[in-house]
């Protein structure tokens, strides 16, 4: 009985405790704030990037429809989770819990910031503060910019990373940074991570026969790997940077899988050329059924006319 | 005045034997009314459930997302298989040779005239809409094994009641003057269907040219139905139904299942029928070898339908094999391909046991176990699927036939014992012009007594 107390405790604890347990954000990630403001754009970007990735466990804001799993997911229209503050939105969203993912490299920093204005206009009472400035403790003072650019010659990507402040623009050396190219689900890290140069850029090696869209663009993300040295930094850029590519739709061609106008030919083939022949058949076989009878016919008349 | 005569008194007088004895049975007797009016007050109780099916849906039944198909599409199976027994004994045997299939051929038509044409009807009952039956047709792609499959059992069907119909039309003519008693609407049926034979040269000559065409014609057809029926499930990726030998597979599981059929219909007609002169123990016996020799074929693809996949054991299939091996479905299982399959060939290859008695027991047996194997080869499967879905309730991923299901199912089968009991009692069973023109046969004929 002990044993089974403690096997019950034991399954049922876990759970519990999670739920139970305050989902604590280091406090200096709690003030973090978007450098935007969320507008009708970013709210439809937000909208889009939920749909696809927080609607399958969260449902529709605002209905109450999140599966039920320990712990819960939650309705983000719910005062529950709208009142933690855009920081605390951030950090849950990039970092993740237990069965909450992380979407730290599958969505851009400006991505997150979107789904965020899209979940803050379930709330009325919200009011957008904007913060201009990205801190840094490397760089007390100053705004921390990166630029990135596509080098058709060698193809690569150079990131350059710059500390701004009122007085001076010093490049920001030794800093690692990533760089990820979105594709359907995520991102994709390109190359590998690279250390800012003396002068302050990373070179990365574009591969050979990255796919992008119809004209060769490419969405590159750059990030900062060390936040807390030099705080969240990214910049997203759209890049001629791969193979242009014209995507084939599945459904062009004549296949199995098609509607039945584009059946392939060898089966409309087969299977009429199938029918065909064996109901012709069945129709000869019918036919001589009216043999059968024809010849009756004829012996009985005969017989008939003998009589009389 | 249009009646058979043959050359000599003893081929007449034979004739007339023949006909006397298969023809003492074609009457509406008093057992024959009870009979049929339990099977018709059995199909309207059962009938009553599909109408609360239809009224309220499939959830009435077992069937959940997991679960799909179910009891239904298991029965649909055994029905296209057992029927598939016609082309084997009257094409393929018939077509060999051998002569001594004659007596048994058109009850093996029957069984599987009366299995395929319910077997499309199982199909309805498993339909949730079956008002939207015809949208199959309308909307139906070409390249579904679908639309293969209703075309393949229907041209079986037709191809089966014309392989019936045919040698029966000398029967008709040679019966229709020996029916005195009869109800007067049944001697016009005969007289109807009998198509003025008059057993002219000339007749014969384009019977027996149309019997060759429809016995080769059937050969293929009868491969494509349950070929296509296998399809269904095999053209997924589902573990379990995966297989690339899943044609031969329900192919010589389908010999199996309806040779046991056409063994206990044998059985019956028999007894009931008094018909020990042409039903006799050699035939028995003949049956009781072909029975092992498809049981054995069945175990060999069985072999390697399980020993392939479970040498490998990839993901899904370790977990399917395990269900069948030791998990849930383990007794059935065994029970099916022990009681059903190897026990029976162990038993029939004694020479005792190849005798009509002890070779109907053990075919009810064989039949009761097809009928299991496709629940088997249908349901298991369902429960783990490559891509489960989240947070169903688990009475939903347990698939469990409901009272209703098995009532439905019970009306098809009722449905089947109804048309052979028409097809049996209305017309003769045994092929009198075949038999008596024999030569052959006089031997064991006698020689059986």
């Amino acid at each position: 009985m002990k044993y089974f107390i403690l096997t019950v405790l034991f399954i049922i604890l876990p759970p519990v405790i999670a739920w139970g347990q305050d989902w604590v954000v280091p406090e200096e990630r709690k003030g973090r704030l978007s450098t935007f403001p969320f507008t009708d754009e970013t709210r439809q970007s937000g909208e889009k990037l939920y749909l696809t990735n927080c609607i399958s466990c969260h449902g529709n804001p605002g209905k109450g429809n999140y599966i039920n799993l320990v712990p819960s997911p939650g309705d983000p229209a719910t005062e529950k989770i709208q009142r933690n503050s855009d920081g605390e939105i951030f950090y849950k969203l990039s970092v993740g819990r237990g069965q909450m993912p992380s979407f730290r490299n599958v969505l851009t920093g400006d991505e997150i910031w979107h789904v965020v204005s899209y979940l803050r206009s379930f709330n009325k009472n919200y009011v957008q503060k904007v913060m201009q400035i990205i801190t840094s403790s490397a760089y007390p003072g100053a705004v921390i910019m990166m630029t990135v650019g596509f080098n058709e010659a060698d193809s690569t990507v150079i990131v350059r990373a710059s500390a701004v402040d009122e007085q001076k623009t010093v490049p920001v050396t030794g800093a690692e940074v990533r760089l990820f190219a979105r594709r359907y689900f995520g991102m994709m890290v390109i190359d590998e991570e690279k250390t800012t140069s003396e002068s302050g850029t990373a070179v990365f090696k574009i591969p050979a026969g990255l796919p992008g869209d119809k004209e060769g663009n490419i969405h590159f993300s750059a990030k900062f790997a060390d936040e807390d040295l030099f705080g969240i930094v990214s910049k997203d850029t759209t890049l001629m940077a791969g193979e242009i590519t014209v995507p084939v739709s599945l459904l062009a061609e004549r296949s199995m899988w098609n509607n039945v106008r584009k059946a392939p030919i060898w089966v409309i083939l087969t299977y009429t050329i199938g029918v065909i022949g064996v109901w012709g058949f069945i129709f000869l076989i019918m036919m001589k059924l009216r043999d059968i009878y024809i010849i009756g016919s004829f012996i009985q008349g005969k017989k008939s006319s003998e009589a009389i | 005045m249009n009646e058979i005569r043959f050359s000599s008194p003893k081929e007449q007088g034979k004739l007339d034997s023949v006909a006397s004895d298969v023809l003492r049975n074609v009457r509406i007797s008093k057992a024959f009314i009870i009979w049929i009016g339990f099977l018709f007050l059995a199909l309207a109780a059962c009938l009553y459930a599909y109408i609360i099916q239809l009224k309220e849906g499939l959830g009435v039944t077992g069937l959940r997302d997991y679960t799909s198909w179910g009891m239904y599409i298991a029965n649909f199976v055994f029905f296209v298989a057992t029927s598939l027994v016609g082309m084997l004994i009257s094409s393929v045997l018939g077509l060999i040779g051998y002569n001594w299939v004659k007596p048994i051929s058109r009850i093996a038509e029957i069984i599987a005239i009366a299995f395929a044409a319910v077997a499309g009807l199982v199909i309805i009952s498993d339909m949730g809409r079956p008002d939207r039956f015809p949208f199959l047709f309308r909307f139906g792609r070409i390249q579904s094994p679908i639309l293969w499959d209703v075309t393949v059992v229907t041209t079986y069907l037709v191809l089966s009641l014309l392989l019936w119909y045919f040698p029966l039309i000398p029967d008709l003519a040679i019966s229709k003057n020996r029916l005195h008693g009869r109800p007067s609407f049944l001697i016009k049926v005969y007289e109807l269907l009998s198509l003025r034979w008059e057993h002219h040269e000339s007749q014969y000559r384009i019977l027996k040219q149309a019997m060759r065409i429809l016995l080769i014609l059937i050969i293929p057809t009868a491969f494509a139905i349950h070929t296509v029926t296998s399809w269904l499930f095999a053209v997924t990726p589902r573990t379990g139904w995966d297989s690339t030998i899943f044609g031969p597979y329900f192919l010589s599981g389908a010999f199996v299942s309806g040779t046991a059929a056409v063994i206990i219909a044998m059985y019956f007609f028999r007894v009931n029928y008094k018909l020990e002169k042409y039903l006799t123990p050699f035939h028995f016996e003949k049956m009781g070898r072909v029975l092992i020799l498809v049981s054995i074929v069945y175990i060999y693809f069985n072999l390697n339908e399980f020993l392939v996949p479970g040498y490998k054991l990839k993901t899904g299939d370790a977990i399917h094999l395990r269900e069948l091996f030791t998990g849930h479905y383990a007794m059935l299982f065994w029970g099916v391909q022990l009681v059903g399959l190897v026990i029976p060939v162990i038993l029939l290859l004694i020479k005792q046991m190849r005798r009509p008695m002890p070779m109907m027991i053990i075919s009810v047996f064989v039949l009761a176990a097809s009928w299991l194997k496709r629940y088997i080869i249908v349901v298991p499967g369902q429960g783990h699927p490559n891509l489960p879905i989240q947070n169903v309730p688990v009475e939903w991923v347990v698939y469990k036939p409901t009272l209703i299901e098995t009532a439905v199912t019970i009306a098809s089968i009722l449905l089947v014992l109804i048309i052979i009991t028409i097809l049996s009692k209305l017309f003769p069973v045994i092929p009198i012009w075949e038999i008596a023109e024999d030569d052959h046969d006089k031997e064991k004929l006698s020689g059986n007594e």
